[in-house]
């Protein structure tokens, strides 16, 4: 058989150098927007039991989780999201604790994407979760802090806003069978209008119809509540559609307006999502870089119903973006023992510069010609050598 | 402002997409006069235009590197996940049928069929629809082929006019689906270019109304 010695799984690579600067530098400004906004770091293990991520109201599809067993057979899934083993976390060990809590991730999550196409199968994340507390107060607090980590990185993103009741609602009114409902679920959040249209075509003529129509170009500025409000009469889309326009409007005030976009035909996992959704874009990344919303049904899974809201964004296009910025890593002083005895004086004399700034390293190769060539390769400017 | 980018299908859809972007009063010389040149300025700058198979359109619309892309339902329903749908460009009309031979009773037994296709997942779908479990092979070339010489009850492929099943003593059991071609969008680029996609769909909309 043929040893994969050389090469790593599809979907997975090495880190190196500037690519690992890049990360650093992208996840410390993220970890600054969290913790200035009170959010507290957890860590998760990679390994979760599959149960966790089965539910229909998790909205992940079986074939997208890698699966192992433990040593009794019972099934073991490599996480393939950190909201729900955060909400096992928050619904056992954190029952006692005093809420709302707000809590923070930075984790890969891995997901078994189709082959060839190039998706990356382990996907670094980070995100907040706001847990216990509902409505409009935690609902601004959650996308302003999805605002300000976005902004850290791009002046010109865009935060598209919907709210999963709207549709919900409109769905649970219209008099069609449960799979012509699942496929204008899909038409919608595909944008396809065409299919839509002839699904709705079938249907009988009724206002629930004709507002499930206009969903997917009920997207913009301020003038989509207007469109919307002449077109949706259902009292609880209506109640949605006030809810949304009035945090709307609160990101106005915020001066957010140039940045956020409202979409209500904004679908996403749309078991799971249980309030606003929002997804984020940047220029030059074909798909989002950041997702969330209100998803209070995940607690029911625990028994312990609560709020719960928050996002995830993921940090290897940023990084790689800001891998051309990120600034060099090669030392500026090599620091050279030349006899054995000289050693510690050099160790020394290492520390001395790390400690006033300079970016020094203590040479571990014990021949001088070897040690000056290293240095010359590599670009370090300064040889110093101790014990002349 | 950086220009639209649109993959368009190779071909037939190319050409009459062509023609849609002339009818708008769009400059399409560089498609006429391509040469080796493999992006191609549209409408005087205003769009650029790549060729690619279809497949290929999908991917570069899905991995964001073009914003626009024109192909047929058909390989949308095979290969496609995550972009927009936006507008059905009433062109490349045909249809996805289940075909077999003529007198044979393809429903008929509990016997497990093979259907020989290009299209594996539209027909692994089309029969999970109908419960039905069936073995599919996978055909490159000329899928009619397959049951003439035995390895397969039935093909599931596109059929325009039918002459090709007539001619081969073949004949439709049943339509799958309707085809024509579609315009797709990136999900970011609809997001970020919202207003300029709007007014081209806008255009084409009334275009082929």
């Amino acid at each position: 058989m043929k040893k994969n010695l050389k090469i790593t799984p599809e979907g997975t690579k090495d880190y190196l150098f500037k690519e690992c600067t890049a990360v650093n530098y992208v996840c410390r400004k993220i970890t600054k927007v969290f913790e200035n906004h009170q959010f507290h770091r957890v860590i998760t293990p990679a390994l979760e039991f599959y149960d966790l991520f089965s539910a229909d109201s998790a909205g992940i599809a079986q074939e997208s989780i890698f699966k192992t067993t433990d040593n009794t057979g019972r099934i073991i899934a490599v996480r393939p999201d950190s909201t729900l083993p955060i909400a096992r976390l928050v619904s056992t060990r954190l029952q006692n604790e005093i809420f709302p809590v707000r809590l923070y991730y930075n984790q890969s999550v891995y997901r078994n994407n189709p082959s060839l196409t190039g998706r990356s199968n382990e996907i670094m994340q980070m995100g907040v979760e706001l847990i216990g507390s509902y409505g409009k107060r935690a609902d601004l607090e959650v996308i302003t802090t999805a605002v300000e980590s976005m902004r850290a990185f791009s002046k010109s993103f865009r935060l598209e806003v919907g709210h999963s009741g709207l549709f919900e609602a409109l769905i649970n009114d219209l008099d069609a069978d449960p799979d012509t409902k699942e496929s204008i679920k899909t038409y919608i959040e595909n944008k396809n209008y065409s299919a839509l249209n002839d699904l709705l075509d079938k249907l009988e003529k009724t206002e629930t119809a004709t507002a499930i129509r206009s969903l997917p170009s009920l997207f913009g500025g301020v003038e989509v509540f207007e469109k919307a409000e002449s077109i949706i009469k259902a009292p609880k889309a209506l109640s949605a559609l006030s809810y949304l326009k009035s945090l709307y409007s609160d990101l106005l005030a915020l001066e957010l307006g140039e940045n956020i976009i409202v979409d209500l035909g904004l679908l996403q996992r749309n078991d799971y999502y249980s309030g606003i959704i929002f997804s984020g874009y940047i220029q030059g990344y074909g798909d989002a870089i950041l997702s969330g919303g209100r998803y209070d049904k995940i607690f029911d899974l625990f028994d312990v119903p609560m709020g719960a809201s928050g996002f995830a964004i993921n940090i290897d296009y940023l990084a790689e973006q800001a891998r051309y910025t990120s600034k060099s890593n090669i030392p500026e002083v090599l620091v050279y023992a030349k006899n054995d005895s000289d050693i510690i004086d050099a160790i020394k004399r290492t520390s001395e510069l790390v400690k006033s700034g300079v970016k020094a390293q203590f040479s571990d190769l014990s021949d001088e010609k070897e040690a000056r060539e290293f240095a010359q390769r590599l670009g370090i400017a300064k040889f110093e050598m101790i014990g002349e | 402002m950086k220009p639209i980018r649109i993959a368009l299908t190779k071909g037939r859809l190319e050409k009459s997409t062509v023609e849609l972007f002339e009818k708008l009063g769009y400059n399409c010389d560089e498609i006429h006069n391509k040469g080796r040149k493999l992006i191609l300025s549209v409408g005087d700058g205003k769009f650029e235009v790549v060729l690619a198979k279809a497949a290929d359109v999908i991917t570069y619309v899905e991995h964001g590197v073009c914003d626009l892309g024109v192909v047929g339902k058909d390989t949308i329903l095979e290969n496609g996940t995550s972009f927009y749908e936006l507008l059905d460009l009433g062109f490349g009309r045909c249809r996805f049928a289940l075909a077999c031979k003529k007198d044979f009773d393809f429903y008929h037994g509990y016997g497990a069929k093979t259907i020989a296709t290009k299209y594996p997942n539209v027909t692994r779908r089309f029969f999970e629809g109908k419960n039905m479990d069936v073995r599919v092979i996978k055909i490159e070339g000329s899928v009619e082929l397959a049951p003439l010489v035995g390895l397969a009850d039935g093909i599931v492929d596109i059929v325009e006019t039918g002459s090709t099943l007539k001619a081969n003593n073949l004949e439709v059991k049943e339509y799958v689906t309707d085809i024509s071609a579609r315009l797709i969008a990136n999900t970011a680029s609809l997001k970020l270019r919202k207003n300029e996609i709007e007014e081209l769909v806008k255009k084409m909309e009334e275009a082929i109304k």
